[in-house]
């Protein structure tokens, strides 16, 4: 799909989902699912981000009404998504993630997985996000921008500068 | 560092990206929407016109439907936060004991939290149609889907979402209790039906069926009287109860008031038309004796005059699961 006509999908999902349609809401929901779940994997322990994915969407289905530009959906969102990691920590217990070698069996790729994932974490939070996205939730660095409300140019220099210092670290 | 596959897959790629990538991609989100395939647009985008770009969206419009209405759904439903059953299968059942909550993924449509005690089975799950049977306990359900394609259905009654966040409790015998959080629940249970909208609750009983829905902020003597009125038919309080109901309800109690118009008998439906009169008046055409005959289309006129969405969607939405309650 051209850039116009995503644009235009997106206002028209939008708008009708403003006028009460649940089916659009549910395309919304299918289209950025991935990267709310990103933007919460990125900041709060994986076993919360199921739940904080349905948070989000809850309360951006309850506050559409305010949201006065269709096109800044994404921005938007990634918007509520950060702000509600954001709550999430701040009242939850300092707490230290297990890992499923606990009660369980051992995935080694599992466990080398969440080693990379602490890594990435331990980046500036703009280069955390993006990387997140691309690297765990498949998504190109154009759609990226879209979903996040970022320019394309943003999430370029926060791939590059993070893969950077992730390629660092990692090492 | 050549950044085009880092950007957009497009360069040569980088090895240690990919395989990052392929480590990484297991803690992507499963369950994920199905990917819907669009025809590609650039290539001939450039010449066509406003017609045949609105004609193409159009199209992709109903591809986006179609592809939501009809593609494949998993036979089961993925349980987390439980370390003992990872699954729900059609005709499977779930049982959480009076430690465990589980959460439930329904399909790609919603969730559902599950509290202690409580005991439920998958009946079916496919596009447009998700159905759980509750026996006993309490399950909080937030749904996306389009509003008619998940059902629960209950000893007493079948709730048919039609909002997106609600409650509902059923006791040992069958009793039970919504309460709506967003949206709309519909109850139904041998053509008795309940509409219940954000911010009211709902009761229902074996035998009887879906109650009158009431505010959530009502007085405990006025929720007496709506059980009275419900479910003790014959009792010689009756009138005393819906006395209460016409004396303490307001404004907000209109959904309550609508409901007692088919609820209570002869001349005590006039009582409850005068009342309602006070908050809504009835639309034109929607008369006394039309109301006290039980006129459906008066009744849903002035129902949509109450300015919670039109009766119609309900009574288009709700023919799927006509016949399926007990």
């Amino acid at each position: 799909m051209t850039d116009d006509l995503a644009r235009l999908d997106l206002v028209r999902l939008v708008r009708a989902a403003q006028g009460g349609s649940r089916q659009a809401f549910g395309e919304l929901y299918a289209q950025h699912r991935r990267s709310v779940h990103g933007i919460l994997l990125s900041r709060v322990p994986r076993a919360e981000v199921e739940d904080l994915v349905q948070d989000v969407f809850m309360t951006a289905m309850q506050r559409l009404g305010t949201l006065r530009e269709p096109e800044a959906f994404g921005g938007w969102l990634a918007a509520i998504a950060r702000n509600r990691a954001t709550d999430h920590l701040r009242r939850m217990p300092q707490t230290v993630e297990l890992t499923e070698a606990v009660g369980g069996t051992v995935d080694p790729d599992r466990t080398e997985a969440l080693a990379v994932l602490a890594v990435v974490r331990t980046l500036p939070d703009a280069y955390r996000e993006t990387l997140v996205l691309r690297l765990v939730e498949g998504m190109t660095g154009p759609e990226i921008a879209v979903r996040t409300g970022l320019t394309a140019a943003s999430v370029r220099v926060n791939l590059h500068r993070g893969m950077k210092l992730l390629r660092e670290r990692l090492s | 560092m050549n950044d085009d596959y880092l950007w957009n897959r497009s360069g040569p790629p980088d090895a240690e990206i990919v395989r990052l990538e392929r480590t990484l991609a297991s803690l992507r989100q499963e369950s994920l929407p199905p990917l819907i395939l669009r025809a590609p647009m650039s290539a001939w985008s450039e010449w066509i016109g406003v017609a045949l770009l609105a004609a193409s969206l159009a199209i992709m419009v109903g591809g986006v439907t179609l592809a939501y209405r009809f593609h494949p759904q998993a036979p089961g439903w993925e349980i987390t936060s439980l370390e003992r059953q990872r699954d729900l299968r059609i005709g499977g059942w779930l049982e959480t004991n009076s430690r465990e909550k589980a959460t439930i993924n329904v399909a790609n449509v919603g969730t559902v939290s599950v509290e202690p005690l409580t005991r439920l089975r998958l009946i079916d799950t496919r596009t447009g149609n998700h159905r759980l049977e509750l026996a006993r306990g309490t399950v909080h359900a937030r749904i996306w889907a389009p509003p008619g394609q998940f059902f629960v259905e209950t000893p007493s009654s079948t709730a048919v979402d039609l909002g997106c966040a609600y409650t509902l409790t059923i006791d040992d015998e069958g009793s039970g209790l919504v309460s709506v959080a967003l949206g709309w629940v519909g109850f139904e249970w041998h053509g008795r039906e309940s509409f219940i909208p954000a911010g009211s609750m709902c009761a229902t009983r074996p035998g009887v069926g879906p109650g009158t829905p009431y505010n959530e902020h009502v007085s405990p003597a006025f929720r007496a009287a709506i059980e009275t009125i419900d479910f003790r038919s014959g009792s010689p309080d009756q009138v005393a109860a819906l006395d209460l109901v016409l004396a303490e309800a307001q404004e907000r109690d209109e959904v309550t008031l609508w409901h007692l118009l088919t609820r209570v008998d002869g001349g005590q439906r006039d009582r409850v038309f005068d009342r309602l009169t006070r908050f809504v008046p009835p639309p034109a055409g929607v008369t006394r004796e039309g109301v006290r005959a039980g006129r459906r289309d008066m009744l849903d006129r002035w129902w949509d005059a109450l300015g919670l969405g039109t009766a119609s969607w309900w009574r288009t939405w709700k023919q799927p699961w006509r016949g399926s309650s007990r």
